[in-house]
């Protein structure tokens, strides 16, 4: 148990604190309580009403936290404000929206919300263009990491040995990966731009018309893909020459002596060290390509037609366009549902690379 | 015949010298040991000879071929590394199969060597295991068994006991003798340890300074070392060297406290005037305590130090701000405490006299 404040500990002797005694620095009450109001105001209450009294039950918890706290826990105190800041614009978000997605409701309508329970989830996984926005995504990821993957190992072989100039060239190559989403989407938008653009400019030269690249469906993937891949090629780089310059010299030397071929020598000595670390790159880009949507939606706003519009940007459109919020984060738990799934992933092999370590 | 032929080897690294003209001519067969201090060049001299290192003078020939610039893999030597440089992501029995694989045998053949190379070595049970789960001494023997596997004429090691713990040291100095007789290689050992070299080679190389300064066997090198340099190398405790002049008209050595004359010197003496700038030097063994009957030099000198080692105790003795090591067995050392005066005498055909000015003995 807890340390008893000095100020009670006469009212403690008589009578022991427990989790029921109501008292303002009694916090496990104030998150029981809580933890009842909550659902119950959600499922009985009107909106307006239930996300009041809600507030107050979050409130309320935080008060009786921090009188617990004073002068006690001077330092869980101090990082108090960062916590409910972080409390307001993140989690009570995340838990209004995952309560959201249980309800009939469109935030540009005054209609209250009324529970529908798992109808949302239905309409979203009957819906076929779910489904066809989930391809265009598997198109892309598959598309956009695959090609990372190559020019990222490519680049990383050619960065691993010294030449002139070596340290300068690296320095560009990472440029792209410290811009951010937007600039790289404006960039790529003016590349591609029909008029003007460098590359419509630079067809010119050879066909005398201006090219439009983002024109049909199968070239205005391969813009995006290319833009995406430029961004983050140097960052699977980046892990696979850590990888490359792990390998000991003197392996290669061995090697060298026992006659083992180039290509011996890279399946039985530089690959084993770069094999986790490839699998590191390539679920980390394939939960970043998973998620695309500022690339597509500076590039092409998912044309022509829907042809490029991945899940990401479907979202969008059906929570700000469509106003279809609950099917909207309904549908944005399910991305979530998937992305933990494979951050899991992720998270296990890098615990098995340290490992081996 | 010579197996291993180096001469004029010359290595730079920027404006270091690691080898400035090394000549080494090592017999089929031979064990060959190059025997110097760290940054000396050994390993250099190694890797020159493997062809990891490409020589900026000098050639290298072996077998009547000439492989100064040949590839290293197509030089035909074995080389143990003395971080054993084992794939640590393949088995044992692949890392031994890993030469074999190039060589385009057949597998039941290159299973059949591993299984041989494996019973040489005594390492069958270790065959499924990846190097990180063997022992020290199990990796060295997978490092051995590896470099012997294509049975190459040439087999080079280098410091490959260093990371190997004192007890492991002395089994595989035994190993290495053994594995030598059986498979009649040609050995070239880079060693810092002179009890390495002493013990296992048949013949030794001196390194100092990217330069050989003495080539001999291990008995040549440890009565007659060629200088003062190797003089302090070869032997332990090393030999003690006292600074003395040339007296009484170029036929005595002269210490502070003793005059010493006759030795194998006395002659050569000749040639230099009085005054010369000498060092003595006599080995801690070669020193005793007198009966009073015994021929030669004598002196008395003060206890300063005792270190017992078990068999032998190595005393620390002063005389006149001179400090200088005997050895003695045990039963006869235990007499003496810290403080005692102990009577000191020597047989003058053990003495070694160099020139302090270039290092060389005098004989």
């Amino acid at each position: 148990m807890t340390q008893t404040p000095v100020t009670t500990a006469t009212v403690a002797a008589a009578r022991p604190a427990t989790w029921w005694t109501p008292r303002w620095s009694n916090w496990r009450l104030a998150l029981v309580v809580a933890a009842v109001v909550l659902p119950a105001s959600a499922l009985t209450l009107p909106v307006n009403a239930a996300f009041w009294l809600s507030l107050a039950a979050a409130t309320l918890v935080a008060v009786t936290a921090v009188v617990d706290a004073w002068g006690r826990r001077r330092g869980p105190l101090l990082v108090a404000p960062a916590l409910a800041l972080l409390f307001v614009t993140n989690l009570f978000p995340l838990m209004w929206s995952l309560g959201l997605s249980f309800f009939r409701y469109r935030a540009n309508r005054g209609a209250a919300p009324v529970f529908a329970g798992f109808a949302n989830y239905q309409t979203v996984f009957a819906s076929p263009i779910v489904w066809d926005r989930l391809q265009t995504t598997a198109l892309v990821v598959i598309l956009t990491v695959g090609t990372q993957m190559i020019v990222g190992f490519l680049l990383a072989l050619l960065f691993e040995k010294e030449f002139p100039g070596r340290r300068v060239l690296l320095m560009l190559v990472l440029t792209p990966m410290m811009l951010s989403y937007v600039a790289i989407g404006a960039f790529f938008r003016y590349y591609y731009e029909p008029t003007f653009g460098l590359l419509s400019q630079a067809v010119r030269v050879f066909t005398g018309r201006p090219f439009i690249l983002l024109d049909t469906p199968a070239r205005a993937l391969a813009g995006i893909i290319v833009a995406d891949a430029w961004m983050w090629s140097p960052f699977v780089m980046l892990l696979v020459l850590s990888g490359l310059v792990s390998v000991p010299a003197y392996l290669y030397e061995a090697a060298e002596v026992d006659r083992a071929s180039w290509w011996r020598r890279f399946w039985t000595i530089t690959f084993p060290y770069i094999r986790s670390l490839l699998l590191l790159a390539l679920l980390f880009r394939t939960i970043e390509a998973f998620k695309i949507f500022d690339v597509v939606f500076l590039l092409t706003e998912g044309g022509p037609g829907t042809s490029t519009e991945t899940i990401g940007v479907y979202v969008y459109r059906l929570a700000f366009q469509y106003f279809r919020t609950g099917e909207s984060t309904a549908l944005a738990y399910i991305l979530l549902f998937i992305v933990v799934v494979l951050t899991n992933l992720y998270l296990y092999f890098v615990k098995q690379r340290s490992a081996e370590a | 015949m010579s197996d291993l032929l180096v001469s004029g080897a010359v290595k730079r690294f920027g404006d270091v010298e690691a080898l400035r003209g090394v000549d080494l001519e090592v017999g089929a067969g031979e064990f060959f040991c190059v025997l110097g201090p760290s940054g000396a060049g050994k390993t250099t001299l190694l890797r020159a000879v493997a062809g990891l290192e490409r020589l900026d003078a000098g050639t290298i020939r072996s077998g009547g071929r000439d492989l100064t610039h040949a590839p290293v893999q197509g030089r035909g030597i074995g080389m143990i590394f003395q971080t054993f440089a084992l794939y640590p992501h393949l088995t044992v029995h692949d890392n031994l199969a890993y030469p074999l694989r190039e060589a385009r045998l057949d597998p039941a053949q290159i299973e059949r060597r591993v299984g041989e190379v494996a019973e040489l070595l005594r390492i069958g049970h270790t065959l499924r295991r990846r190097p990180a789960t063997l022992s020290g001494g199990e990796q060295q023997r997978v490092a051995i068994g590896r470099a012997i596997i294509r049975r190459s004429k040439l087999l080079l090691l280098d410091e490959p006991l260093t990371n190997l713990d004192a007890k492991l040291r002395h089994d595989t100095r035994v190993e290495f003798k053994r594995l030598h007789r059986e498979l009649r290689m040609t050995m070239l050992y880079a060693t810092p340890d002179q009890l390495e070299a002493l013990t296992m080679a048949e013949r030794i190389g001196v390194l100092r300074e990217g330069r050989i300064v003495q080539v001999g066997t291990p008995r040549d090198l440890y009565q007659a070392p060629g200088d003062s340099f190797v003089a302090a190398l070869v032997g332990a405790p090393r030999m003690n060297l006292l600074p003395a002049v040339l007296a009484n008209g170029g036929r005595a050595v002269a210490l502070p406290f003793l005059e010493v004359d006759g030795g194998p010197w006395a002659t050569a003496l000749g040639r230099f005037p009085a005054g010369t700038e000498l060092w003595f030097g006599i080995r801690p063994h070669d020193l005793a305590p007198t009966v009073d009957a015994q021929a030669g030099p004598r002196f008395r000198a003060t206890v300063h130090l005792t270190e017992p080692l078990g068999d032998v105790t190595v005393l620390d003795l002063t005389v006149g701000g001179t400090v200088f090591k005997m050895v003695l067995p045990e039963e006869r050392a235990v007499r003496y405490r810290v403080g005692d005066e102990v009577p000191v005498g020597f047989a003058v055909a053990n003495t070694h006299v160099f020139s302090r000015q270039t290092g060389t003995a005098i004989r």
